[in-house]
């Protein structure tokens, strides 16, 4: 059905480029592809395209129900800063390497790395009562820490206003 | 050049005098490769070359892994069980949890004030679904479910029986709905199907391994009758505890009461109709044989 649906459509369209053919079939043809145009349904359409880019997210009072916030309005006094990422986290990630190599990477450092790098030694010592083992990328700004410790580092970063 | 005394200035100097790194240069670490170890040459030939007495050994003919000698080994002892028999056929289910869904809705990725389905969740990047992987959709499971507060109107496509019962205690609506592998596809990826102009399909029904899922007022199916689904309602209220609220008296009960026809793919977008982005319209057939192929 779907073939003769097309084949109408194209007789059409030569009959009307040529300006010469029967005018019954023209006719029946017209019938059968005849559209209603509509623009009223297109804002269901609309909502359809993903978006380009990261939506801001909505002012919350107080943490949102997940347990995300947002970085405080105030900047926190520090020589360094630590930006969130672009879907608005923490920037604190786990790696696994080597099937038991388990390190920390903490990363968006603006300012004095080396004073960031001290209190995450101080809060670890506080912690686990051991010294981590801590590397400072200075070009990347970033730090890898040894052993897991994302989420202890998120809510501490939280807690300072990053 | 005069020659630097610390460790780090001679370091520079050497990268300064050094050549670029190139493909003509780069040769493994010393000591990275090892040469393999060749058995009797030169002055080491003779009587067994270093490889024992007779035997296997001697000559490199092992047996296969897992032979005994000529007694029936264990991995052919045991009978065979079709236990993962049909695994590359079996429909797959992207997980998603209350608490990915309450951050996605925190963050703003998706929108509460329309009703949710597949398309809504790909596009807040909140799950990949691979049709050609198998995929048939979320299967929306119960972790955070103490967490989560939103009220949503969502479509899925398997939901766990704890997960209904969180959307349902904050006075939202759940629904489950097959997708045949064409209208995932479709709905996963809205636009390219637009821009190749054809008209929107119709959802075809789920096989029959699926009609009893989809028919379950207790999965809350597209395809059960309503007024069970409205007595599951109840009956889940009661087993999980929680007080049922009037979605009929909600500001939201019209968008709440929005749902998909069987045969329909998109929100408020019929089956047949040709979605013309370019010029922003639609074109809708007119012809009675097309209505009556296209109608549910």
């Amino acid at each position: 059905m779907r073939v003769n649906y097309v084949f109408q459509f194209c007789s059409l369209w030569r009959t009307r480029a040529t300006e010469s053919g029967p005018m019954a079939s023209s006719s029946t043809a017209e019938q059968k592809c005849a559209v209603v145009e509509s623009t009223e349904e297109y804002k269901y359409v609309e909502r359809l395209i993903p978006p380009t880019k990261i939506p801001t997210p909505p002012l919350h009072d107080g943490p949102a129900p997940s347990g995300w916030r947002p970085p405080s309005a105030v900047t926190p006094d520090l020589p360094y800063m630590v930006r969130r990422s672009r879907l608005h986290n923490v920037p604190v990630y786990t790696d696994l390497t080597h099937g038991n190599r388990k390190t920390t990477l903490l990363r968006k450092i603006e300012g004095d790395i080396w004073a960031l790098e001290n209190d995450v030694k101080e809060y670890l010592v506080q912690l686990t009562g051991k010294i981590p083992l801590t590397q400072v990328n200075e070009v990347t700004m970033s730090i890898r820490i040894k052993g897991h410790f994302d989420k202890e580092l998120k809510e501490w970063l939280l807690e300072k206003g990053f | 050049m005069s020659a630097s005394k610390t460790t780090g200035g001679k370091a520079i100097d050497i990268l300064r005098n050094l050549p670029r790194i190139s493909l003509a240069n780069l040769r493994p670490n010393p000591g990275a490769r090892k040469t393999e170890r060749r058995r009797g040459r030169g002055a080491h030939g003779g009587n067994k070359s270093g490889r024992g007495h007779k035997g296997e050994r001697q000559r490199g003919n092992r047996p296969r892994l897992g032979f005994e000698g000529g007694q029936t080994p264990f991995y052919l002892a045991i009978p065979k069980y079709g236990y993962n028999e049909g695994h590359s056929l079996r429909p797959q289910y992207q997980p998603l949890s209350l608490r990915r869904l309450q951050y996605l809705i925190d963050l703003g990725r998706v929108d509460t004030s329309q009703p949710i389905d597949l398309t809504q969740l790909v596009n807040g990047r909140g799950v990949t679904v691979q049709p050609l992987k198998r995929d048939y959709g979320v299967h929306l499971v119960e972790e955070g479910a103490d967490i989560f507060s939103a009220k949503i109107n969502i479509e899925v496509q398997r939901a766990t029986e704890g997960a209904v019962a969180a959307i349902e205690r904050n006075g939202g609506v759940i629904t489950t709905g097959f997708y045949d592998f064409r209208s995932l596809t479709i709905l996963c990826k809205p636009v390219p199907f637009f821009l190749s102009g054809q008209p929107i399909p119709k959802r075809m029904l789920p096989g029959e391994d699926m009609v009893r899922y989809y028919t379950g007022a207790e999965n809350r199916g597209y395809l059960s009758d309503p007024e069970e689904v409205e007595r599951a309602r109840q009956e889940l209220a009661q087993k999980y505890g929680y007080v049922l609220p009037d979605i009929s008296k909600d500001e939201l009960f019209h968008m709440l009461s929005i749902r998909k026809d069987c045969r329909q793919i998109f929100f408020g977008l019929a089956p047949g109709w040709v979605v013309n982005m370019a010029e922003r319209k639609i074109l809708k057939p007119t012809d009675e044989k097309l209505l009556r192929y296209y109608g549910s």
